[in-house]
């Protein structure tokens, strides 16, 4: 049967080569996709976790706290040792956001001053990454400050100019003279037009010291959202060494706006692989329906010859299969190597890759798929391949084999 | 001896479009197992008919077929494709070769139904082959055929599977009367060397010159029998 059916399904050749096409298009094409999804996934959450890290610790409900010295997490220094302790691996830093008016010579802003570590993760990520000129600011009598490129034009100040910041009604200084020490072409607008950075001391002598509005967690091992196992697995440790008052949550939590966009790219994708797949299932019935029609007189033959119905719906299913896993095969191939080539990193074409690094998309990325996603594209393959001969294989069971065998097409 | 194909009383009536047309009208049948046996009459008389309803093709209207001891006429499809698979084979007026298979494949695709081992079958549609003198062309497809191979490689595939009976629709109606005498001429030898049971119908009277029994139907009746044996 299987070398009769693997004849059958090409005895119309063009027909087949047409439709084993179409599946490998839509095989390539799923795993193009899903590989393209795998790097936009990865690539936003680690430009995600980069700046938010993985866990962080704050005060309860902050997101609702209005008055700014009620959101600040007190005892800094000892906290941040404790969770050291607890997570060698991690990489621990305090963050210090003030809301304050920045004064150039002629210019003000509402901004956001971003007190960062000198020597950590975030001011590299943050100053290192985006700085168009200029020098991360430094600790020094004479204070520094990296502002946004935005922010800059708008106060009409450049890199050595200084600038001036109000935090009115904080316990720091409330005010303060800075120089702008680099200016910052970050990937997002907003934060471009309100952001500048200072050191996590400057921050915090300007408005609460000791104090930060957070404490971040990167854990190095943490590379992509499947590992949702290695983040629980630190919350649990962290979880008692937090005070009361203060809660610790995991970047999903911290950022659920974002979190709920990156849920959605699989199932989104789930949809588009049922809507391919049963578009190329269409074709696959038209295939193995006009198969029967021009064949009915021999099924006949082979109904006389003793086949029953059960083993003539076998042979339809299997000409399907034959036809699919055929294209699907060839589309795994052409997927497979297209996939290996966008692993090697790609960037969106154009003004496309800055657009949308507004929305937290890197500018290089690069594909990855599972395993477990191969495999769900070849089970709809199959799936499409038996869902389709369903049909067909009915009415075959079905003939009456002295009316086939007299059956004109 | 015992009857190896028996009809009783057998009626089939056609119907299409609310129109009934008898094809059949009360025919009782016997041939027994080794007998070479012509169906013969005119066309229309409903000797196709009951070749098909013999072999479980069909179902009458009225009246039993029985084979091999079993009653076919009470048996659902499933059952009757099993009893053709292993008891009958069939040769159909237009050869009605698989045209993808190869002759060998032709004549070994009953043996594959049956699921024997592939060597066992090829050996065995080999054999089959080299009986009807097709074996050289046990590699060529049907369309490389003249119409006479083809129905050599058609009785090869009905005589491989070594079936109780086979039966012939009119076997040599497509083909010139030197051709068609010869294949009668292989059946013949089969029949005589081989004890292969044969019915077959025909509508050439030159043919039943060489045939020992021959049934004559008209309007879908026995009209009468001959035994020259």
């Amino acid at each position: 049967m299987w070398t009769l059916a693997w004849k059958n399904v090409w005895r119309g050749r063009g027909r087949s080569l047409v439709t084993a096409g179409a599946v490998a298009a839509v095989v390539a094409m799923m795993l193009v996709m899903y590989g393209f999804s795998g790097a936009m996934l990865n690539g936003m959450f680690q430009n995600l976790t980069r700046t938010t890290g993985h866990l962080v610790l704050r005060v309860k409900n902050a997101d609702e706290v209005r008055e700014f010295d009620l959101g600040l997490v007190r005892g800094v220094p000892e906290l941040k040792s404790a969770i050291v302790q607890a997570l060698p691996e991690a990489d621990v830093e305090a963050v210090l956001e003030v809301p304050a008016l920045l004064a150039g010579a002629s210019r003000s802003r509402g901004v956001v001053l971003m007190g960062l570590e000198p020597d950590g993760h975030l001011m590299k990520e943050l100053v290192d990454k985006y700085r168009v000129r200029g020098a991360p600011p430094t600790d020094g009598a004479e204070w520094t400050a990296a502002l946004g490129l935005a922010l800059a034009r708008a106060l009409q100040v450049d890199v050595g100019d200084p600038v001036y910041a109000f935090a009115p009604g904080t316990d720091g200084l409330g005010a303060a003279a800075f120089t702008v020490s680099a200016v910052l072409d970050l990937p997002e607008s907003t934060m471009e037009g309100r952001t500048a950075v200072l050191t996590l001391r400057a921050a915090q002598e300007l408005a609460a010291p000791d104090a930060a509005s957070r404490i971040v967690v990167f854990l190095p091992g943490l590379k992509s959202l499947e590992q949702s196992g290695v983040l629980e697995a630190a919350r649990r440790r962290l979880q008692p060494l937090v005070p009361s008052g203060y809660e610790v949550l995991t970047w999903r939590e911290a950022q659920p706006a974002l979190a709920a966009i990156l849920d959605m790219i699989k199932p989104m994708m789930l949809i588009y692989a049922v809507l391919f797949f049963v578009l190329a299932g269409l074709l696959v019935v038209n295939t193995v329906y006009l198969g029967l029609v021009e064949r009915i007189r021999e099924f006949g033959v082979i109904i006389a010859l003793g086949a029953d119905r059960w083993r003539i719906m076998r042979l339809v299913v299997l000409e399907s299969l034959l036809l699919v896993t055929s294209g699907a095969a060839f589309g795994g191939v052409l997927g497979g190597l297209a996939v290996w080539r966008l692993a090697q990193g790609f960037s969106l074409p154009g003004n496309l890759a800055q657009q949308y690094a507004e929305f937290g998309l890197p500018v290089v990325m690069y594909a990855s798929i599972t395993p477990g996603q191969v495999v769900q594209v070849f089970a709809f393959a199959v799936l499409t391949a038996i869902a389709s001969a369903l049909w067909p294989a009915w009415l075959a069971g079905r003939l009456e084999p002295v009316e086939a065998m007299r059956h004109v097409a | 001896m015992e009857a190896l194909v028996e009809a009783r009383n057998l009626h089939k009536v056609y119907k299409a479009d609310g129109v009934e047309t008898p094809a059949l009208r009360g025919v009782d049948f016997t041939a027994r197992a080794g007998e070479f046996t012509a169906i013969a009459g005119p066309s229309g008389s409903g000797k196709s008919t009951l070749l098909h309803l013999l072999g479980g093709l069909d179902l009458p209207t009225e009246g039993e077929v029985w084979l091999d001891g079993e009653r076919l006429d009470e048996k659902s499809a499933v059952t009757r494709a099993r009893l053709r698979l292993w008891k009958v084979g069939f040769v159909f007026q237009a050869y009605n070769l698989i045209p993808v298979l190869t002759a060998l494949e032709n004549a070994a695709f009953v043996l594959e139904l049956r699921g024997l081992p592939a060597r066992e079958r090829a050996e065995r549609a080999r054999a089959a082959l080299a009986e009807l003198e097709m074996e050289s062309f046990a590699d060529r497809k049907p369309n490389q055929l003249s119409g006479g191979q083809q129905q050599r490689v058609a009785v090869a595939r009905a005589l491989a599977a070594e079936p109780a009976v086979i039966f012939a629709d009119e076997p040599t109606a497509n083909l010139d009367s030197k051709t068609g005498l010869a294949l009668i001429e292989y059946m013949k030898r089969l029949n005589r060397e081989k004890g292969v049971t044969f019915i077959f119908s025909t509508h050439d009277p030159r043919l039943l010159e060489h045939v020992r029994r021959v049934v004559h139907l008209e309007d879908g009746r026995i009209a009468y029998e001959e035994d020259r044996s």
